[in-house]
């Protein structure tokens, strides 16, 4: 069975990458050899990196100069997952100490993010006393920041100081009327500025602070959130503008609103983003921008691989106990990380070599086809689909197979028995997947078998253990020879 | 004169930082305004520093006990639609 793999950056340099010759929509192969040095161990940056390598975030920057109406500041909340919240804020010094119990005893752990809870670069002492002290005692773990780019100008001389090439800007808009319904206010200079007049400011802030890292050779990504009605229609303009001014990546991440979070967003009723509609938009903004759509929304203590969050093994009372020899661990990670480096470049070679063989095949005429797939690294398929906390999100298509997104199999609501709607956790999940017209995994059970059959949904457990790009394609192809394409599917693509 | 800071403060540090007098200090279960240091930053700015980056309304009183940053003002949620919206949430 031959099959293209389009996401993914082949080993070979130079030249035309054969698995994303006429697409448009590859995350890395139009990146030069040295961005995509500096990313291929970075889970956040790259897409092929995330099914293998980890990364954590340290709560050491409480203090925000910004509201966002996405955001609510009591933040303490042990049950959420999204950004800007977290269980315990951290010291440097535990910061410091976390990360490398983190980094001792979850090796594939790369990359010590600080991303809140409030906005980094307005905590600049514990934000830079944090990655002095790691940069000396933790030299081989890569550190970056994210910001809202308010108090980004005057930081951008220190972070380059600390070898952080690592930058995320959220860029929501370019265009103050439409940031005056996102940003109630900025403090600046001393005082508390609304509307407009504080949204131009934060744009043209965020706009220089950009530039400015550009010019000091720092990689930056631009994060979005996608606001239906808000700033919907202006993000492919926000993706030209990054674009042109140096950004990598761009990340489009559907707003996360509900009543109970306590935000405006969410108490006013503004509804997020359908899959579909993230993805029309962020395959309308492909053509111009590497787009990211492997994003997690993690919370700003996150640890582990994107998909799962394991800081409830490090929290404060746990890391005291913990004696840690850094030396040592840094030599059992470098053997580590110099093994994944291999097989992810084995892996590498063998897609590009199918992608070539699939060229010379005739090529089919059907129709995309969505698929799930449950997976916990590795880029197998290699999860129980009862077991799976989220599916990856696959488009088979004549093109080859392109990852779109991922979607959360327990929902916000919990979707137990107890939820208003009397949904069981299988409804919820199957909801989840809607639009999907197969879901691939490592084993089905009898009852969630005939739920997703009478869904529109083709469980399939023949596939364990082999790679996701191989297994989706394969499963195509059956779709096509049994004649399953011809037409359209009877499940609606969109969820509601 | 002084402000006060009361028990809806989420320890977010923001306001201890600005404050032109380092009347602002960290503690259990939350932060506090020494009141002999306060000066209402009179001579040195316009505005309350505390209360115009505090994001938590309601959080800091002035000297006559007022919220100088009522319900509403800083998030932009109508206090009737917050409201309403935690009934909801509470009949559930």
């Amino acid at each position: 069975m031959q099959l293209p793999v389009l996401n993914e950056a082949p080993a070979a340099k130079g030249g035309c990458a054969a698995s994303s010759c006429g697409s448009t929509d590859n995350q890395m192969d139009s990146l030069p050899d040295s961005i995509r040095e500096k990313v291929q161990n970075h889970p956040c940056y790259s897409e092929d990196a995330h099914h293998y390598f980890a990364r954590m975030h340290v709560a050491v920057a409480p203090a925000c100069n910004i509201q966002c109406h996405y955001c609510n500041r009591k933040y303490d909340c042990a049950n959420e997952s999204r950004p800007g919240v977290v269980s315990e804020l951290l010291t440097p010094d535990q910061a410091v100490k976390k990360t490398m119990a983190v980094a001792a005893n979850i090796p594939q752990m790369t990359v010590l993010g600080i991303a809140g809870p409030g906005d980094p670069l307005a905590n600049p002492e514990r934000t830079f006393e944090t990655f002095r002290r790691l940069s000396e005692e933790a030299p081989d773990i890569k550190l970056c920041v994210s910001t809202n780019g308010l108090a980004l100008p005057d930081a951008v001389e220190e972070l380059s100081k600390h070898n952080i090439d690592h930058v995320t800007i959220t860029i929501n808009c370019v265009d103050p009327e439409i940031g005056a319904k996102i940003y109630p206010w900025i403090f600046w200079k001393n005082k508390r500025i609304k509307g407009v007049k504080g949204a131009k400011i934060l744009i043209e802030q965020q706009q220089k602070g950009l530039e400015m890292l550009i010019a000091k050779g720092i990689l930056v990504k631009v994060n979005s959130v996608m606001i239906p009605g808000v700033n919907d229609q202006h993000l492919a303009e926000v993706s030209k503008v990054v674009k042109s001014k140096g950004a990598f990546l761009h990340n489009v991440m559907p707003l996360i609103a509900e009543a109970e979070h306590g935000t405006f967003y969410g108490v006013m009723g503004q509804r997020g983003p359908t899959p579909d509609e993230l993805q029309d938009l962020q395959d309308s903004c492909s053509g111009d921008m590497n787009m990211m759509r492997h994003c997690r929304q993690c919370r700003a203590d996150a640890v582990g691989m994107l998909g799962e969050d394991r800081g409830d093994e490090f929290t404060l009372d746990k890391i005291e106990d913990m004696e840690i020899d850094y030396q040592a661990a840094m030599e059992k990670r470098k053997v580590i990380h110099q093994a994944i480096q291999a097989e992810m470049d084995s892996k590498r070679l063998e897609k590009a070599e199918k992608a070539q063989q699939h060229k010379q095949e005739p090529k089919l005429t059907t129709r995309p086809v969505l698929m799930a797939v449950a997976t916990s690294g590795q880029g197998v398929i290699n999860v129980h689909f009862g077991h799976a906390k989220e599916f990856l999100i696959y488009e088979a298509s004549p093109d080859g197979v392109r990852f779109i997104s991922h979607r959360k199999a327990d929902q916000y609501c919990g979707g137990d028995s107890t939820c208003g709607d009397g949904e069981s956790t299988l409804q919820v999940t199957i909801r989840a997947l809607a639009g999907c017209e197969a879901v691939l995994c490592s084993k089905v059970g009898y009852e969630p078998w005939e739920q997703l059959e009478a869904a529109g949904i083709q469980p399939n457990g023949e596939h364990a253990m082999e790679p996701i790009e191989e297994a989706v394609m394969a499963v195509y192809k059956e779709m096509a020879a049994a004649g399953k394409l011809d037409e359209k599917p009877e499940t609606v693509r969109a969820s509601a | 004169m002084a402000v006060k800071i009361i028990e809806s403060c989420v320890n977010c540090f923001a306001c201890e930082p600005v404050c032109p007098s380092n009347a602002i200090y960290e503690a259990k279960p939350h932060f506090l305004v020494d009141s002999k240091k306060c000066t209402e930053c009179e001579g040195d700015f316009p505005v309350f520093q505390c209360a115009s980056i505090c994001p938590i309304e309601g959080a800091i009183l002035d000297s006559l006990g007022l919220a100088i940053n009522p319900p509403g003002s800083l998030t932009g949620i109508p206090p009737e639609k917050m409201a309403e919206a935690m009934a909801e949430l509470q009949s559930h």
